[in-house]
């Protein structure tokens, strides 16, 4: 064996790229959790998905939108024109439907579904305190249905 | 890195006919994934979990935290292989997903100890992985001992750092197109800067006890011992 680290940074990028590749193979549980992803696929298929736009918790907020606290969680997922708004808080969710429909809201987690509500007739649904780990929404009204994207919500 | 093939200035197809690319192998896993397809969904998770894992290391979070944000990747990949167009494309989408996971949970709070896959406390779960055998060649463990230090210098190496080596060294390799726009940084910056991180890798303290070791004194055992001693 020669010189080592190599002196050379190809050869150096190449054992830490190996380093890293067998840096132990992911915990099982890691990988387990990613294989058993694609068990949503099928079930997700007949709703759009409800892309994470704004999480107050991370992106800036849009002066004068929204009514957040420091103790709020204030998040918005968009479909085309179908927006979900919701806030967190500890006691709970609280969320809105836009266009406003009636309907009702399935709360999921990679487990299955853990909570189903009715949606008022103005949009407005709530929910009980989010458990953890990523969690789903499942937006059902007579014009549209939506799922929102997976996001740590506890 | 002179001769690193760029995607940004070579032919979208460069390969002879008849061998598959490994653009065009990976174009079929996410479109087979995409059709419900386990074994490709499953080799999918194989290939990059390396990667997802590396960013959220990169980013210290508890065990809680790295598995939610390792599992709200994967669900949000299966969202998105429909829309995959590029899928060379992949890894810097998985690394920008994950990133942007870990600082959401980083904000949102929950952070208690920093998450180690190395650590004891899952030494049960990847120990099995290290080479404890102890009838196992010499070579097979100094090749551990290296790697176990290039991956301690790596955690010391600053968060811009350990993202842009992740990127380098991906399989499939992220082209410099790829990193600099997910890193946001000019193309002409990418070399300067691997040459930097690089040397501050080569002169990590957890490579230091390396440098500068006579290869000649390889495998006498007293140099390799103190390597052990101080790579650890």
């Amino acid at each position: 064996m020669g010189l080592w680290p190599p002196a050379d940074d190809d050869g150096l990028l190449s054992e830490l790229g190996a380093a890293l590749r067998d840096s132990g193979p992911p915990p099982e549980e890691f990988l387990a959790a990613g294989y058993a992803a694609l068990t949503w696929r099928t079930v997700d298929a007949e709703l759009a998905i409800a892309e994470l736009t704004f999480d107050s918790a991370c992106d800036p907020e849009p002066a004068g939108l929204t009514r957040s606290t420091g103790s709020t969680r204030a998040l918005a997922f968009h479909a085309g024109p179908v927006v979900v708004a919701i806030e967190v808080t500890a006691t709970g969710i609280v969320g809105q439907l836009s266009p406003a429909r009636g309907g009702r809201v399935v709360a999921r987690t990679p487990h299955g579904p853990y909570e189903e509500v009715a949606v008022d007739p103005v949009g407005f649904f709530s929910l009980g305190p989010p458990p953890s780990g990523p969690v789903q929404l499942h937006a059902l009204t007579s014009d549209y249905a939506v799922a929102t994207s997976w996001v740590p919500l506890g | 890195m002179a001769e690193r093939p760029d995607s940004a200035t070579r032919p979208e197809v460069g390969a002879a006919p008849d061998v598959p690319a490994a653009d065009e192998i990976l174009a079929g896993l996410v479109s087979a994934a995409a059709n419900g397809d386990e074994p490709a969904w499953a080799e999918l998770v194989r290939r990059y979990a390396p990667l997802v894992l590396s960013v959220i290391r990169a980013h210290r979070l508890n065990r809680t935290d790295a598995a939610d944000v390792n599992q709200t990747v994967w669900l949000r990949l299966v969202e998105h292989l429909g829309r995959v167009r590029e899928p060379a494309a992949l890894a810097t989408w998985l690394a920008t997903t994950t990133r942007r996971e870990c600082y959401r949970l980083v904000r949102i709070g929950r952070r208690t100890q920093p998450f180690d896959p190395l650590d004891d406390a899952v030494e049960a779960t990847i120990g099995a992985l290290l080479p404890q055998d102890p009838s196992a060649p010499d070579e097979n463990l100094l090749r551990a001992e290296r790697r176990q230090a290039l991956r301690d210098g790596f955690g010391q190496l600053p968060a811009r750092c350990r993202e842009l080596l992740s990127l380098l060294v991906s399989d499939p390799p992220a082209s410099y197109r790829e990193i600099a726009e997910r890193l946001g940084m000019p193309i002409g910056s990418i070399g300067p800067s691997q040459a930097r991180c690089l040397r501050k890798l080569r002169n990590s303290p957890a490579l230091a006890a390396f440098v500068g070791a006579s290869p000649d004194a390889e495998g006498s055992g007293g140099d390799r011992d103190g390597a052990v001693a101080a790579g650890r």
